[in-house]
């Protein structure tokens, strides 16, 4: 009795198992006709419904690019900076953005004075940074160019926190910034940024806030 | 000679991409009365450009919620997605514009936040799997500023939402196992710079707009050291992501 219990159990799992093994595939495209008991049609329609694909339309929300220009460094000099930018535009007026971003210090003032004093190795004088950031287009408008241009652009500003190492040391560093998106075509634009890195440090003796402001030029375009 | 004909040969094939582009492309017929095409993809730009009833228009791309469009004059322009919404195919079917992903269903997100780890400042960045409508899977990258080390964290969980249709505020509860990786910024140098660690978390989220959200997260962890005790520090984050 437990013998064929279990049989009839394993066959009823068996059987499902083939319905499982079955529910993927996709109903046979051969159309079926009613033919009349006893007569054979001549002709055997083999026509398949033809499926018309709606292409689709691209979305371009995400923008690339690079950017050059200078920055501050607190009490380092001002130095060239080179960077990478990535924005997704969730709305007209938000978007999310990443930078990543890497200058090289010079000497301080005091070491102009006295110049055998070190106060950054050659290695430590690396000033590398990644933002996250989220905007806001404030002010969007056209900017005209003589009688016959109009380029649209937007005015927005920033604000995230980051990374900055600098001296061979991660600190945290928040960030804010004002820029322009000024818009050549509707896939390709210039962008001008100030944006200010702040963060805590003790490299000249004592524990303070430092502001390393950069103004950068950058292009994007949009995919 | 040979050369001339290699560019031509190029040209050709640019043209034939170009075409096939050309092809691709969505054309629908407006259904209003009339629709305005903006200068640019914002809602003060000035209307440039007016399509009229039964006239085809043919759609380039869409950026946020408006469509860069061509009038069969030839004029370009952005329109607005509830306006495009309302075209039609010319088989008779709506235009192809799709809806936005719903909230309580939605498969992915990608978002990033400001957190408290142990009294530091935590930057943190996230992918989120929706593995049925209550229960995701999580990824998450993390790096923690202390004055005496730096802390990176990946961890990967599973986190419940307990009424994902509540929209503006749903709570949350996870659990999960990670890494973590001690990069010391003043000596000494700490007994062990390599953990595994695991942790509970409680916590909500919420919708902002379209595809924008929010999400608030406390997190406790076990982190798993040779020595007498485990450390067992405490999070707070808070971030804001996109989902799809």
């Amino acid at each position: 009795m437990e013998i064929r219990l279990s049989s009839v159990l394993l066959a009823a799992a068996l059987l499902s198992g083939c319905g499982w093994f079955h529910r993927g595939e996709k109903p046979s495209n051969q159309v079926v006709v009613d033919e009349p008991a006893g007569e054979p049609s001549i002709i055997e329609p083999q026509v398949n419904r033809r499926v018309v694909k709606t292409p689709k339309i691209k979305a371009k929300d995400v923008e690339l690019g690079a950017y050059f220009g200078a920055l501050s460094i607190q009490d380092f000099g001002t130095n060239p900076l080179y960077g990478v930018r990535a924005a997704y535009h969730v709305s007209e007026d938000l978007f999310l953005e990443g930078f990543l971003a890497r200058s090289k210090a010079g000497t301080t003032s005091l070491q102009d004075v006295f110049p055998n004093i070190t106060v950054l190795s050659d290695a430590g004088r690396h000033f590398t940074y990644y933002d996250i950031n989220l905007g806001y287009n404030v002010l969007p408008g056209e900017i005209f160019l003589g009688r016959g241009h109009a380029f649209n652009s937007q005015l927005y500003v920033t604000v995230g926190m980051g990374d900055v190492k600098f001296a061979e040391k991660d600190q945290f560093a928040i960030n804010f910034g004002v820029g322009d998106r000024l818009l050549i075509t509707d896939w390709l634009a210039l962008h001008l940024d100030v944006r200010d890195h702040v963060f805590e440090t003790d490299l000249t003796g004592r524990v303070k806030n430092v502001h390393n402001i950069e103004a950068t030029l950058g292009i994007t375009t949009f995919f | 000679m040979r050369r001339l004909l290699a560019l031509l040969l190029v040209m050709q094939a640019f043209n034939v991409s170009a075409a096939l582009a050309k092809s691709r492309l969505v054309e629908v017929i407006i259904t209003d009365p009339f629709i305005e095409m903006h200068s640019g993809p914002g809602r003060g730009y000035p209307v440039t450009y007016v399509v009229g009833r039964d006239d085809t228009v043919t759609v380039l791309y869409s950026r946020t919620e408006w469509y860069k469009v061509r009038a069969p004059s030839g004029q370009e322009g952005w329109v607005r997605r509830s306006d495009l919404a309302r075209a039609r195919l010319a088989s008779g079917e709506p235009a192809p514009i799709p809806p936005y992903p719903d909230f309580a269903t939605h498969r992915w997100e990608v978002g990033a936040g400001y957190g408290v780890f142990n009294h530091q400042n935590l930057v943190t960045g996230y992918v989120d799997f929706s593995l049925t409508d209550s229960l995701d899977a999580e990824f998450v990258l993390q790096q923690a500023f202390g004055t005496i080390d730096n802390r990176y964290l990946a961890t990967i969980g599973l986190r419940h939402t307990f009424i994902p249709e509540w929209k503006w505020f749903s709570p949350t509860a996870g659990i999960g196992t990670g890494y973590q990786y001690i990069d010391d910024k003043v000596p000494p140098k700490p007994l062990e710079t390599h953990n595994q660690m695991a942790y509970v978390s409680l916590g909500v989220r919420g919708f902002i707009t379209r595809r924008f959200m929010w999400r608030a997260d406390w997190r406790k962890y076990d982190v798993f050291t040779h020595q007498n005790e485990n450390e067992e520090p405490e999070e707070w984050k808070f971030g804001l992501a996109v989902f799809f």
